[in-house]
Protein backbone atom coordinates (compact mmCIF):
# COMPACT_ATOMS: atom_id res chain seq x y z
CA UNK A 1 0.00 0.00 0.00
CA UNK A 2 3.30 2.11 0.22
CA UNK A 3 2.82 3.92 -3.13
CA UNK A 4 -0.33 4.60 -2.38
CA UNK A 5 1.44 7.61 -0.07
CA UNK A 6 3.64 8.29 -2.76
CA UNK A 7 0.30 10.47 -4.23
CA UNK A 8 -1.22 11.03 -1.08
CA UNK A 9 -0.48 12.31 2.21
CA UNK A 10 -1.22 9.73 5.48
CA UNK A 11 -3.68 11.71 6.90
CA UNK A 12 -5.89 11.98 3.82
CA UNK A 13 -5.41 8.28 2.99
CA UNK A 14 -6.58 7.41 6.41
CA UNK A 15 -9.13 9.91 6.13
CA UNK A 16 -10.70 7.75 2.60
CA UNK A 17 -10.68 4.98 4.87
CA UNK A 18 -12.81 6.58 7.21
CA UNK A 19 -15.29 8.09 5.06
CA UNK A 20 -15.65 4.25 3.13
CA UNK A 21 -16.25 3.26 6.53
CA UNK A 22 -18.77 5.88 7.29
CA UNK A 23 -20.22 5.51 3.71
CA UNK A 24 -20.48 1.46 4.52
CA UNK A 25 -22.52 1.79 7.83
CA UNK A 26 -24.88 4.54 6.23
CA UNK A 27 -25.58 1.44 3.89
CA UNK A 28 -25.65 -0.75 7.07
CA UNK A 29 -27.56 1.26 9.26
CA UNK A 30 -30.37 1.68 6.42
CA UNK A 31 -30.64 -1.80 5.60
CA UNK A 32 -31.28 -3.23 8.88
CA UNK A 33 -33.28 -0.63 9.91
CA UNK A 34 -35.85 -1.05 7.32
CA UNK A 35 -35.53 -4.53 8.25
CA UNK A 36 -36.51 -3.94 11.57
CA UNK A 37 -38.67 -1.79 11.28
CA UNK A 38 -40.59 -4.38 8.82
CA UNK A 39 -39.90 -7.08 11.05
CA UNK A 40 -41.32 -5.09 14.40
CA UNK A 41 -44.42 -3.33 13.44
CA UNK A 42 -45.11 -4.97 9.70
CA UNK A 43 -47.61 -3.10 7.85
CA UNK A 44 -50.91 -4.35 7.10
CA UNK A 45 -52.98 -4.47 4.05
CA UNK A 46 -54.63 -0.82 3.93
CA UNK A 47 -57.67 0.52 1.27
CA UNK A 48 -55.92 2.83 -0.91
CA UNK A 49 -52.56 4.51 -1.44
CA UNK A 50 -49.52 3.45 0.93
CA UNK A 51 -47.73 6.49 2.40
CA UNK A 52 -44.03 6.91 3.26
CA UNK A 53 -44.48 5.14 6.82
CA UNK A 54 -46.44 2.23 5.37
CA UNK A 55 -43.81 1.62 2.19
CA UNK A 56 -40.93 1.59 4.90
CA UNK A 57 -42.39 -1.06 6.96
CA UNK A 58 -43.34 -2.69 3.73
CA UNK A 59 -40.00 -3.87 3.02
CA UNK A 60 -39.39 -7.74 2.29
CA UNK A 61 -37.12 -8.20 4.98
CA UNK A 62 -35.76 -11.38 4.22
CA UNK A 63 -33.98 -9.71 0.92
CA UNK A 64 -31.99 -8.12 3.16
CA UNK A 65 -30.14 -10.82 5.41
CA UNK A 66 -27.05 -11.55 2.99
CA UNK A 67 -26.52 -7.85 2.36
CA UNK A 68 -26.56 -7.12 6.38
CA UNK A 69 -24.18 -9.56 7.06
CA UNK A 70 -21.71 -8.92 4.16
CA UNK A 71 -22.16 -4.78 4.93
CA UNK A 72 -21.10 -5.89 8.71
CA UNK A 73 -18.39 -7.69 7.75
CA UNK A 74 -17.25 -5.18 5.39
CA UNK A 75 -17.48 -2.72 8.03
CA UNK A 76 -16.45 -4.51 10.46
CA UNK A 77 -13.07 -5.06 8.40
CA UNK A 78 -12.28 -1.79 7.52
CA UNK A 79 -13.11 -0.38 10.60
CA UNK A 80 -10.55 -3.08 12.41
CA UNK A 81 -8.42 -1.54 10.20
CA UNK A 82 -8.67 2.01 10.50
CA UNK A 83 -8.52 1.01 14.79
CA UNK A 84 -4.63 0.30 14.41
CA UNK A 85 -3.86 4.08 13.27
CA UNK A 86 -6.95 5.19 15.86
CA UNK A 87 -5.03 3.76 18.23
CA UNK A 88 -1.84 6.08 18.28
CA UNK A 89 -2.98 9.22 16.10
CA UNK A 90 -6.70 9.54 17.42
CA UNK A 91 -6.90 7.84 21.24
CA UNK A 92 -3.26 8.98 22.12
CA UNK A 93 -4.08 12.74 22.31
CA UNK A 94 -7.65 12.82 23.03
CA UNK A 95 -6.39 11.09 26.42
CA UNK A 96 -4.34 13.75 26.74
CA UNK A 97 -7.05 16.59 26.46
CA UNK A 98 -9.19 14.55 28.72
CA UNK A 99 -12.18 13.10 26.64
CA UNK A 100 -12.47 9.75 28.82
CA UNK A 101 -15.83 9.23 28.52
CA UNK A 102 -16.01 9.92 24.50
CA UNK A 103 -12.89 6.95 24.56
CA UNK A 104 -14.57 4.90 26.67
CA UNK A 105 -17.63 4.37 24.94
CA UNK A 106 -15.67 4.56 21.41
CA UNK A 107 -14.03 1.00 23.41
CA UNK A 108 -17.42 -0.01 23.88
CA UNK A 109 -18.47 0.73 20.67
CA UNK A 110 -15.90 -1.84 19.52
CA UNK A 111 -17.06 -4.70 21.83
CA UNK A 112 -20.50 -3.86 20.25
CA UNK A 113 -18.97 -4.49 16.43
CA UNK A 114 -17.45 -7.92 17.99
CA UNK A 115 -20.52 -9.36 19.78
CA UNK A 116 -22.94 -8.29 16.16
CA UNK A 117 -19.97 -10.25 14.58
CA UNK A 118 -21.14 -13.23 16.31
CA UNK A 119 -24.50 -13.22 16.01
CA UNK A 120 -24.64 -13.13 12.28
CA UNK A 121 -24.51 -16.66 11.04
CA UNK A 122 -27.37 -17.17 13.72
CA UNK A 123 -29.01 -14.59 12.36
CA UNK A 124 -28.37 -15.13 8.63
CA UNK A 125 -29.84 -18.50 9.13
CA UNK A 126 -32.92 -17.88 10.58
CA UNK A 127 -33.91 -15.11 7.49
CA UNK A 128 -32.83 -17.53 5.44
CA UNK A 129 -36.02 -19.95 6.51
CA UNK A 130 -37.91 -16.91 7.03
CA UNK A 131 -41.19 -18.87 5.96
CA UNK A 132 -40.40 -21.29 9.42
CA UNK A 133 -42.62 -20.31 12.23
CA UNK A 134 -40.80 -21.48 14.56
CA UNK A 135 -38.02 -18.63 14.24
CA UNK A 136 -40.42 -15.85 14.04
CA UNK A 137 -39.44 -14.65 17.78
CA UNK A 138 -35.94 -15.19 17.66
CA UNK A 139 -35.64 -13.75 13.43
CA UNK A 140 -37.53 -10.53 15.13
CA UNK A 141 -35.30 -10.31 18.34
CA UNK A 142 -32.05 -10.74 16.53
CA UNK A 143 -32.98 -8.14 13.99
CA UNK A 144 -33.89 -5.39 16.44
CA UNK A 145 -31.03 -6.03 18.27
CA UNK A 146 -28.65 -5.54 15.68
CA UNK A 147 -30.23 -2.64 14.22
CA UNK A 148 -29.92 -0.89 17.86
CA UNK A 149 -26.18 -2.31 18.13
CA UNK A 150 -25.62 -0.50 14.43
CA UNK A 151 -27.54 3.05 15.80
CA UNK A 152 -24.98 2.93 18.85
CA UNK A 153 -21.72 1.97 16.83
CA UNK A 154 -22.34 4.92 14.46
CA UNK A 155 -23.51 7.20 16.65
CA UNK A 156 -20.47 7.01 18.84
CA UNK A 157 -18.07 6.83 15.85
CA UNK A 158 -19.46 10.02 14.49
CA UNK A 159 -18.93 11.68 17.72
CA UNK A 160 -15.76 10.64 18.45
CA UNK A 161 -14.82 11.41 14.55
CA UNK A 162 -15.95 15.27 15.87
CA UNK A 163 -14.05 15.22 19.06
CA UNK A 164 -10.72 14.53 16.31
CA UNK A 165 -10.58 13.10 13.23
CA UNK A 166 -8.02 12.26 10.97
CA UNK A 167 -7.06 15.27 9.08
CA UNK B 1 -42.50 -52.15 -32.42
CA UNK B 2 -42.41 -48.71 -30.42
CA UNK B 3 -40.78 -47.96 -27.49
CA UNK B 4 -42.09 -45.01 -25.19
CA UNK B 5 -39.08 -43.05 -23.17
CA UNK B 6 -40.22 -41.30 -20.18
CA UNK B 7 -39.26 -38.08 -19.22
CA UNK B 8 -38.98 -37.06 -15.44
CA UNK B 9 -38.06 -33.83 -14.44
CA UNK B 10 -37.38 -33.49 -11.08
CA UNK B 11 -37.77 -30.12 -8.88
CA UNK B 12 -36.20 -30.76 -5.61
CA UNK B 13 -33.99 -27.88 -4.54
CA UNK B 14 -30.56 -28.81 -3.91
CA UNK B 15 -29.09 -28.94 -0.15
CA UNK B 16 -27.33 -25.65 0.65
CA UNK B 17 -26.17 -23.85 3.98
CA UNK B 18 -29.76 -22.34 4.55
CA UNK B 19 -31.56 -24.95 4.09
CA UNK B 20 -29.37 -27.34 6.37
CA UNK B 21 -30.31 -27.59 9.99
CA UNK B 22 -26.75 -28.89 10.51
CA UNK B 23 -25.56 -25.55 10.16
CA UNK B 24 -28.66 -24.07 12.24
CA UNK B 25 -27.60 -26.23 14.97
CA UNK B 26 -23.89 -24.60 13.99
CA UNK B 27 -25.09 -20.76 14.32
CA UNK B 28 -27.41 -21.67 17.03
CA UNK B 29 -24.37 -23.01 19.35
CA UNK B 30 -21.42 -20.19 17.91
CA UNK B 31 -23.81 -17.22 18.51
CA UNK B 32 -24.66 -18.45 22.34
CA UNK B 33 -20.98 -19.24 22.47
CA UNK B 34 -19.54 -15.87 20.99
CA UNK B 35 -20.22 -13.62 23.66
CA UNK B 36 -19.47 -16.08 26.56
CA UNK B 37 -15.90 -16.44 25.08
CA UNK B 38 -15.76 -12.90 24.11
CA UNK B 39 -16.28 -11.79 27.75
CA UNK B 40 -13.76 -14.12 29.63
CA UNK B 41 -11.11 -13.25 27.31
CA UNK B 42 -11.59 -9.77 27.91
CA UNK B 43 -12.03 -10.14 31.35
CA UNK B 44 -9.28 -12.93 32.12
CA UNK B 45 -6.66 -11.90 29.66
CA UNK B 46 -6.95 -14.41 27.01
CA UNK B 47 -6.71 -12.85 23.89
CA UNK B 48 -5.48 -15.47 20.79
CA UNK B 49 -2.30 -12.70 20.22
CA UNK B 50 -1.66 -9.15 20.70
CA UNK B 51 -0.71 -6.48 18.39
CA UNK B 52 1.60 -3.57 18.87
CA UNK B 53 0.35 -0.93 16.88
CA UNK B 54 3.74 1.05 16.88
CA UNK B 55 6.12 -1.25 15.82
CA UNK B 56 3.45 -3.99 13.94
CA UNK B 57 4.73 -6.53 16.12
CA UNK B 58 2.40 -9.65 17.10
CA UNK B 59 2.79 -11.67 20.02
CA UNK B 60 0.99 -14.45 20.69
CA UNK B 61 -1.22 -14.88 23.45
CA UNK B 62 -1.60 -11.79 26.01
CA UNK B 63 1.35 -9.32 26.47
CA UNK B 64 2.27 -5.96 28.17
CA UNK B 65 3.10 -3.09 25.79
CA UNK B 66 6.78 -2.89 25.83
CA UNK B 67 8.61 0.37 27.10
CA UNK B 68 9.03 3.24 24.11
CA UNK B 69 7.07 0.78 20.98
CA UNK B 70 3.46 2.60 22.10
CA UNK B 71 0.52 0.92 23.34
CA UNK B 72 -0.59 -2.48 23.30
CA UNK B 73 -4.02 -3.65 21.62
CA UNK B 74 -5.78 -7.00 22.64
CA UNK B 75 -9.35 -6.39 20.43
CA UNK B 76 -7.88 -8.48 17.47
CA UNK B 77 -6.81 -11.18 19.76
CA UNK B 78 -10.26 -10.94 21.76
CA UNK B 79 -12.29 -11.61 18.60
CA UNK B 80 -9.65 -14.53 17.47
CA UNK B 81 -10.23 -16.30 20.41
CA UNK B 82 -14.25 -15.80 20.19
CA UNK B 83 -13.88 -17.06 16.44
CA UNK B 84 -11.93 -20.02 17.21
CA UNK B 85 -13.76 -20.83 20.02
CA UNK B 86 -17.49 -20.43 19.01
CA UNK B 87 -16.47 -22.64 15.92
CA UNK B 88 -15.12 -25.17 18.56
CA UNK B 89 -18.65 -25.33 20.40
CA UNK B 90 -20.56 -25.06 17.24
CA UNK B 91 -18.60 -27.86 15.81
CA UNK B 92 -19.13 -29.91 18.80
CA UNK B 93 -23.02 -28.68 19.10
CA UNK B 94 -23.75 -30.76 15.60
CA UNK B 95 -22.35 -34.07 17.16
CA UNK B 96 -24.72 -33.90 19.67
CA UNK B 97 -27.94 -36.10 19.51
CA UNK B 98 -30.66 -34.21 17.94
CA UNK B 99 -32.93 -34.31 21.16
CA UNK B 100 -30.38 -32.43 22.87
CA UNK B 101 -29.66 -30.09 20.08
CA UNK B 102 -33.11 -29.68 18.86
CA UNK B 103 -34.10 -28.18 22.37
CA UNK B 104 -31.06 -25.44 22.72
CA UNK B 105 -33.07 -22.55 23.59
CA UNK B 106 -32.83 -20.10 20.72
CA UNK B 107 -33.81 -16.78 23.54
CA UNK B 108 -29.85 -16.73 24.77
CA UNK B 109 -28.61 -15.47 21.12
CA UNK B 110 -30.03 -12.42 21.54
CA UNK B 111 -30.00 -12.24 25.49
CA UNK B 112 -26.17 -13.05 26.03
CA UNK B 113 -24.84 -10.02 24.19
CA UNK B 114 -27.16 -8.04 26.40
CA UNK B 115 -26.26 -9.81 29.82
CA UNK B 116 -22.54 -9.55 29.20
CA UNK B 117 -22.52 -5.76 27.91
CA UNK B 118 -22.89 -3.85 31.74
CA UNK B 119 -20.03 -6.23 32.14
CA UNK B 120 -17.96 -5.52 29.40
CA UNK B 121 -18.69 -1.40 30.21
CA UNK B 122 -17.57 -2.15 34.51
CA UNK B 123 -14.68 -3.36 32.80
CA UNK B 124 -14.22 -0.02 31.01
CA UNK B 125 -14.37 1.44 34.51
CA UNK B 126 -11.09 3.92 34.20
CA UNK B 127 -12.67 5.30 31.23
CA UNK B 128 -15.50 6.61 33.18
CA UNK B 129 -14.11 7.44 36.77
CA UNK B 130 -11.31 9.88 35.21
Amino acid sequence: MDFVLDYISVSTFWTILLIFHSLLAVVLLGALTHQAIAVAMPARQIAGQAGFVTRFRSVYGAAYASAVCLLWVLTFVLGAWIYTKYRIAIRIPLERTGYWKTLGFFELKEHVAALGLGILPAYWYFWKNAKNPKYDHIRKSLTVLLAVMCWFAFLVGHVLNNARGFG
Amino acid sequence: MTATVELTTSKTKAPSLATSEAFGIFATAFAIAAPIIYVVSELASLPLFTYHPGTNRVDLGWAAARPNEGPAMYWYGWIATMLIGSTVVGGLAMALPRRISENIPLFLIWLLPLLVLPILAYALMPFWTR
